[in-house]
């Protein structure tokens, strides 16, 4: 176990530098920082000043070896916008991403689970028939258009809910649901089809026949084994999520790193661009691994080793 | 649920009130973005300098509500010979620090701003300066490389740090947290959330009357920026879009505030000579100009509120306006009896590139322009270039032939006529002619002559139309009905000098 824990851990080291590669040249290929950051009618030396001040002056490949030297030692630079370092910029603004996402993962498993569960349960019934119609439109709506949708009927018809920014949990409200809305659509599908699935199992017919009650066959015999699927789909849906803070913090003002994300793109702030993407990509790969250890807290039969 | 705690938050505060002497407002305004630095000659950029110079301030500003460049810190400057300049500075004001504002500090904020390291955005207005040394406490002597008509101008944008201040924290802090003379004084910032101003209650100068505070809050998003002035979470937005006007302009409790921007919005047309194309025809590009309709573009997609150009780039307060010309009339006809002059009766194709997401409307305006010379026979291809790649084309004049942009000097003719210059980085003209002209403005010190030799530019540039004249831009802004007085400039730049809340 800890000899596999081992190996997926070096082996994300590998993952982590191709990501770094692809985004260094990725973002380096969009464009001189210059031309957004400074105004089009500044001289051609106060560009030359501002480009050699912050090393883009140099070849492509001696930034690239300094910037990877130092960001594996958790450097990334300083943003060309603020002059702080990059990586601060995003640490500043994790905690309100991760409460936002944290939020909308627990909306995901808390209603997504169970709804599917249920509509399997009463297959082809009004129920099953009203959670595949709702989960069709969760999956076919955009979230941008989805959350403008929620500003004007519960900010500005209803009043209930103010229209952004950080602060009390009713701020949190609108931003989560928009943000899972996708997500428990998703998961509610995937565990109705498993349950589909397991509910003609033998061993559930057995568990029925030992006079076991409903309940217990079907929350705990049932999901735990239409689960592996569905924890996978969480899984990878983690990377969904990180695209999806982008989208969520703009519209409702959320001061996260998804906005910062959008922010630095658009001004070719390269050092904070490529902090969010390795940091992502870095919660991504954990994600995924501890979602691949709980299978062998689900499954018995299986094992690392 | 919300609006029960906010009538409870609203009951409470309305108690506060009837003890309590007349309670004042803490604005909320709403911009696009967060700063980057709260140091106004850290950028260009508007949303920064709002928020900076309401703690900042500067020698000069420049009143939205004149045009005239006004007295702020420094009270008036002469000129001791056409390079030298001395400035007197306001007498008894200090430094929210307690520091005082003197020669000491101006000499100190001077010499930052020309500073081509610390202030880039800033090299181009602050090239012509060459030093400044303390005469007395409340004199300044200023050097200037050469006589410079926009002196003026440039000093309104030399905002005042407190010089010890600065030496102990540095740019980077300072730009956090900075201390100034202004109305405001800082409180607190949560980036990306929101940033907290108190009333400077020791302030040198007459207070924002009703006002006891403002909370800058960043809302990239327009529809959620236009939610929140009706709900009345926000008292002032910055940058409206333009399709909220209907549904804005009968808001009870709200105000529209429109602004004609100094952005004046065109088609290049390029006539160099490495750009072949047929619009090196001077009667092509005026045909272009009489193939597409201003008034249309600005009624159908600005609800009318936009301005019209006057066929020139120069705007009607601004020094060499010429008021004998005016906008190229629509009239497809004579646009095709000089295509047909020049030898293009069936007209051409040419390629049109236009940026998508910088301006407002610009991919709709960039339709409407492509359809109208459609009708004369000139086929578009159109491309669409993402905002960043833009810039670069633009400033690689890779651009041409033909392209539509959107540009915002520094409100001095001289800015506006530089662009226009055959060395300029990306004009797409070369005319000896234009280039005697600007280059004589912009040495020329008196007024009647230089007035004389813009609005000859002016004419000049109208008959070689290197370019499409269409609109002047149209700023947004919403407001709280209770704000009074509240009008911001056409470069973005909102002030709260005069401003009431009125209950």
């Amino acid at each position: 176990m800890l000899k596999y824990l081992a190996r997926r851990l070096i082996l994300t080291i590998p993952v982590l530098f191709g990501i770094l590669v692809i985004s260094f040249l990725l973002t380096h290929l969009s464009g001189d920082p210059t031309d957004l950051i400074l105004p089009p009618d500044v001289t051609e030396e106060a560009r030359d000043a501002f480009r050699k001040r912050h090393g883009l002056d140099q070849p492509i490949w001696v930034q690239f070896v300094s910037f990877s030297t130092q960001a594996l030692q958790g450097n990334f630079g300083d943003s060309l916008r603020f002059h702080e370092p990059a990586l601060k910029l995003v640490m500043d603004r994790m905690a309100a991403t991760t409460e936002l996402a944290v939020a909308a993962m627990a909306l995901t498993i808390l209603i997504g689970v169970p709804a599917g569960v249920v509509a399997a349960y009463r297959r082809n019934t009004p129920v099953d028939l009203s959670v595949r119609g709702t989960t069709l439109i969760g999956q076919a709506m955009p979230s941008f258009y989805l959350g403008i949708l929620s500003i004007i009927i519960f900010a500005v018809w209803l009043r209930w809910l103010p229209t952004g920014g950080r602060g009390t949990w009713w701020h949190l409200v609108l931003p989560a649901t928009t943000l899972s809305f996708q997500l428990v659509a998703l998961v509610a599908r995937v565990t109705r089809s498993c349950m589909l699935d397991v509910l003609g199992q033998d061993y559930i017919r057995t568990a029925r026949a030992k006079g076991l009650g409903e309940t217990k066959v079907v929350w705990l015999h049932g999901l735990r084994n239409a689960f592996i699927p569905v924890l996978t789909v969480i899984g990878l849906q983690v990377g969904f999520l990180m695209g999806g803070v982008v989208v969520t913090e703009t519209v409702f003002s959320w001061p996260g790193v998804g906005r910062l994300a959008i922010q630095a793109i658009y001004a070719r702030d390269f050092p904070v661009v490529q902090a969010i993407v390795l940091l992502f990509a870095l919660i991504f790969v954990v994600v995924n691994l501890i979602v691949d250890l709980l299978y062998a807290v689900l499954d018995p039969r299986i094992s690392y080793r | 649920m919300f609006s029960q705690i906010k009538r409870s938050i609203a009951a409470v505060a309305l108690a506060a009130v009837l003890v309590g002497p007349a309670a004042a407002e803490t604005l909320t305004i709403a911009q696009n973005f967060d700063p980057q630095t709260l140091w106004p000659n850290g950028t260009t950029a508007s949303d920064n300098l709002n928020a900076g110079s309401a703690m900042v301030e500067s020698l000069f500003w420049q009143d939205p509500r004149s045009g005239e460049i006004e007295p702020l810190l420094a009270t008036g400057f002469e000129l001791e010979t056409p390079t030298s300049v001395l400035l007197a500075l306001r007498e008894g004001v200090t430094f929210t620090n307690g520091e005082p504002m003197n020669a000491d500090a101006v000499v100190h904020s001077i010499g930052v701003f020309i500073d081509k390291e610390l202030t880039p955005a800033y090299a181009q207005v602050a090239q012509a300066f060459e030093g400044a040394e303390k005469v007395d406490d409340l004199t300044v002597r200023i050097t200037l490389k050469n006589p410079y008509p926009p002196l003026a101008l440039a000093l309104s944008q030399i905002y005042v740090v407190p010089p010890k201040h600065w030496e102990e924290v540095g740019l980077e802090a300072f730009g956090q947290q900075p201390v100034g003379t202004g109305p405001f004084k800082f409180s607190e910032w949560v980036r990306d959330d929101r940033l907290v101003m108190e009333l400077n209650e020791d302030y040198w100068g007459e207070l924002p009357k009703g006002i006891d505070g403002l909370v800058w809050r960043p809302v990239p998003d327009d529809s959620a920026r236009v939610a929140g002035l009706t709900t009345g979470e926000y008292d002032v937005v910055k940058d409206l879009p333009v399709a909220a006007i209907p549904s804005l302009e009968g808001q009870e409790g709200v105000t529209l505030v429109p602004v004609a921007s100094y952005r004046i919005y065109q088609i290049g047309l390029s006539s160099l000579p490495q750009h072949e194309s047929p619009l090196q025809d001077k009667r092509v590009r005026q045909a272009l100009n009489y193939a597409v309709d201003q008034k249309a573009i600005i009624d159908a997609l600005f609800f009318g509120k936009a301005k019209a150009l006057n066929g020139q780039v120069l705007r009607e307060p601004q020094l060499g306006f010429n008021p004998q010309i005016k906008d190229y009339p629509y009239d497809p006809e004579k646009a095709r009896a000089l295509l047909a002059e020049a030898g293009y009766p069936d007209g051409f194709e040419i390629t049109f590139k236009f940026p998508s997401g910088r301006y407002a409307q610009d991919r709709e305006v960039s339709e409407a322009v492509a359809g109208m010379l459609g009708k004369v026979g000139v086929k578009t291809e159109m491309i669409a270039l993402e905002p960043g790649e833009f810039l670069r084309q633009l400033r690689s004049k890779e651009l041409a032939p033909m392209y539509f942009v959107g540009l915002a000097p520094q409100d001095d003719p001289a800015f506006q006529a530089s662009q226009y210059v055959s060395t300029w980085r990306y004009t797409t003209i070369a005319n000896e002619e234009l280039d005697a002209l600007a280059e004589a403005g912009a040495k020329e010190m008196d007024l009647e002559k230089r007035r004389r030799i813009y609005q000859d530019m002016m004419a000049l540039m109208h008959d070689e139309a290197p370019i499409i004249f269409l609109y002047q831009g149209l700023d947004l802004y919403g407001t709280d009905a209770k704000l009074k007085n509240f009008l911001p400039r056409g470069d973005g730049r909102m002030f709260f000098y005069g401003v009431t809340y009125e209950d």
